[in-house]
């Protein structure tokens, strides 16, 4: 067990920003935060690190409560750039090492490194407010891991950064996974999102709507749908499956809806027995899919069907 | 960390980066000047000690030049003689400004203008000269004229209108000093605090730093700068004075310079937090100047009831007031110790209750910081940030 929130709320005013949220991310595994705007993404981050405190509910790291301590092994970057503009690239990076319980010179070696891993160290003695976006973009993701932190928090880290620091970013942030380290990160770029991670947590209205394997979502998904090229005209032999619905039939193919709960390879098995397969395949709902589906029903449903 | 090594590293970053700024390197440059100013421009204005200019026909007598000599020395100025043929030539040495006094026989020559107090010292000398003759025409001995010559006027002691001027005159500066380095290193703090939050550093330095080690860091910084270009200010006045032995500045004691300065480091400290506490309630930086005008207000208020109040009548209920009052007591305070006529124990009430605020102010602004962070989108009011906490239900766990 590593990162758990354990029914967080907070309010702003009459304004119910969280309400009762619960969670655990595991060490190693990417984990990506979603959901439309004013979700009450960024009050849960801020939560998590301390920024704000909770009207109730708690985080646990190990079973058991964050403290400012604690929280001096994780890295937190914002959703918009934390950056003193007038300080000097290298600098900035040793300064909130420093913060994070870094002595100078173990800050200053860690700095070095990390901006070479991210291509800023020909940036060492420049000012903040002289680098493009992209590159303060790095520079902030370097000041959020120059203490190598155990527990990495990053809103919207991919805003703004053309796919080549995308890739970048992503590469870093698997690395960082790969060691063990918790990582959660929000993002809009769902596409993005499903490439890189394994987890997803959905928010909408306070809640969460949706947690778990990206994959196991998908397959759970009510979006599930078989496409099929059957040699016969005739469907009843769908009806031996409650739940099924064709999508659409164009000649032989006929795509049908896969209620969760059932099979596909079963109502396969029936497509099989009814006529000659040629061709057949298995599409699962898209991040995308998934993200409306949760925080819109009725309209994801209406965008399915039309 | 302790909170000591957070605030500390706050602190130096906040240094640090003001230092390097151009405005630091500007504004100590500028004072700089003004200093070095000060000090050589009533050089070159006086030109040195005044030179008062003699013209008699034939050689001055010896015993008025010895009694004005003499005169010369006590009163800091110079003395020349100039000789002339006769009294048209002194008259004319005097017209023309080659001789500020012409004496011939009984009659003195005096220029219009510049004369200062030159005739009334020659006068006076001839006047003990002859005097000195008819004593001895009338049998007194020399050791008697001697003794008659020693005689001084009585020493004058100009009365002010309080009971110690340079202790006024401390008061009178401590409230000044205040008010202007207030007016400028308030609004950087305002300025950094403004930044640090609509840039969202705050979240991350929240995350690892309590908001009274930021605060703290930030006012510890910006008044290090404003304590060091008052060096740059006042180090070369002082210096410049007692190389030179100018004596334009009061003299003080300093007993009362300690206590100057302990209520400057309180102004400064109280104020400060509360120009933090308006640089928080911003969302942008540009706003910042506006969220601190009630601050500035205050202490421009407090200067005033200090400078017409309090040193036009520093015995009344408003003056008393007024000194006692946190928010005043700074900038009225000492101008209404300058009068002479505070009780000690007031004195050290009005100092106690000034810390209490300033840490109160601490804890003002450590709450706004955090609390307006949440609050977005729009500046932030003061009620907002304590009134918005009542709607959900479940204890805060921090």
């Amino acid at each position: 067990m590593a990162l758990e929130v354990c029914d967080v709320a907070y309010s702003y005013g009459e304004r119910v920003a969280l309400d009762g949220v619960s969670f655990e991310i595991t060490p190693g595994v990417l984990t990506g935060l979603l959901g439309p705007n004013g979700a009450g993404k960024t009050t849960l981050m801020r939560i998590m690190l301390g920024v704000l405190s909770p009207d109730r509910g708690e985080v646990r790291l190990h079973s058991a409560p964050v403290d400012s301590t604690v929280r001096q092994r994780w890295g937190y970057m914002p959703q918009e750039r934390g950056l003193y503009p007038g300080m000097l690239v290298g600098e900035q990076v040793v300064y909130f090492g420093r913060l994070h319980g870094l002595s100078r010179t173990e800050a200053t070696t860690r700095a070095r490194a990390l901006l070479a891993e991210l291509g800023l160290s020909e940036r060492w003695d420049q000012r903040t407010d002289r680098l493009s976006g992209g590159l303060q973009q790095r520079l902030q993701l370097a000041t959020a891991l120059v203490h190598e932190p155990e527990v990495i928090v990053l809103d919207e880290p991919f805003a703004g950064l053309d796919p080549v620091a995308v890739a970048e970013l992503s590469d870093s942030l698997r690395d960082r996974a790969r060691t063990g380290c918790t990582v959660l990160f929000s993002s809009h770029q769902l596409d993005l999102v499903q490439n890189l991670c394994e987890d997803i947590l959905m928010v909408n209205e306070g809640h969460i709507v949706l947690r778990g394997p990206l994959v196991s979502l998908r397959a759970a998904s009510t979006g599930v749908q078989l496409r099929v090229n059957v040699h016969t005209p005739d469907r009843h032999w769908l009806d031996r499956f409650p739940g099924t619905a064709v999508v659409s039939e164009e000649a032989d193919e006929v795509r049908i809806a896969i209620p969760p709960g059932t099979d596909p390879l079963t109502v396969l098995d029936g497509a099989r027995a009814a006529g000659q397969v040629d061709d057949f395949g298995l599409d699962l709902p898209s991040l995308s899919q998934l993200f409306l589906e949760s925080v819109d029903p009725v309209g994801a449903a209406d965008g399915r069907t039309t | 960390m302790s909170w000591w090594q957070g605030m500390g590293l706050v602190y130096g970053r906040g240094l640090r980066e003001q230092l390097r700024s151009r405005t630091f390197k500007i504004v100590t440059a500028v004072l700089l000047l003004l200093s070095i100013a000060a000090v050589v421009i009533p050089k070159l204005v006086a030109g040195g000690p005044t030179t008062y200019t003699l013209a008699t026909v034939g050689p001055a007598p010896a015993p008025v030049t010895t009694t004005v000599g003499a005169a010369a020395r006590d009163g800091g100025f110079r003395t020349a003689y100039v000789v002339r043929p006769d009294e048209a030539g002194v008259r004319d040495a005097v017209q023309h400004g080659d001789a500020t006094v012409g004496i011939v026989g009984n009659r003195m020559y005096v220029a219009e203008r510049n004369a200062g107090a030159f005739p009334g010292i020659v006068a006076q000398s001839l006047v003990r000269l002859q005097t000195a003759r008819m004593l001895t025409d009338f049998g007194l001995t020399s050791d008697q004229l001697a003794r008659l010559g020693s005689i001084r006027p009585p020493e004058q002691v100009i009365v002010a209108a309080t009971q110690n001027q340079g202790r006024a005159n401390v008061g009178f500066a401590v409230g000044l000093v205040l008010y202007l380095a207030l007016l400028f290193s308030g609004q950087i703090i305002a300025m950094t605090v403004a930044t640090e939050k609509a840039s969202r550093i705050s979240e991350v330095l929240l995350a690892v730093l309590r908001p009274s080690q930021i605060l703290v860091g930030t006012v510890l910084s910006v008044a290090t700068v404003a304590t060091l270009q008052l060096l740059v200010l006042a180090v070369p006045v002082l210096v410049g004075t007692s190389v030179t032995g100018s004596s334009w500045l009061p003299a003080v004691a300093a007993p009362d310079v300690a206590l100057a300065i302990t209520w400057f480091v309180l102004g400064f400290g109280l104020f400060a937090f509360l120009y933090a506490a308006g640089g928080a309630l911003v969302d942008k930086v540009t706003e910042a100047g506006t969220a601190v005008l009630p601050v500035t207000a205050v202490i421009i208020a407090g200067y005033l009831l200090g400078v017409i109040v309090v040193l036009g009548n520093p015995g009344s209920p408003l003056s008393v007031a007024a000194s006692l009052f946190p928010l005043t007591a700074p900038l009225a305070m000492p101008i209404r110790w300058g009068s002479g006529d505070v009780p000690v124990y007031q004195l050290l009430l009005a100092l106690l209750l000034t810390a209490l605020a300033g840490l109160g102010c601490i804890w003002l602004a450590s709450t706004v910081y955090r609390r307006a962070l949440a609050i977005t989108g729009h500046r932030v009011h003061v009620g907002e940030l304590f009134r918005r906490r009542k709607g959900p239900s479940g204890p805060a766990s921090r």
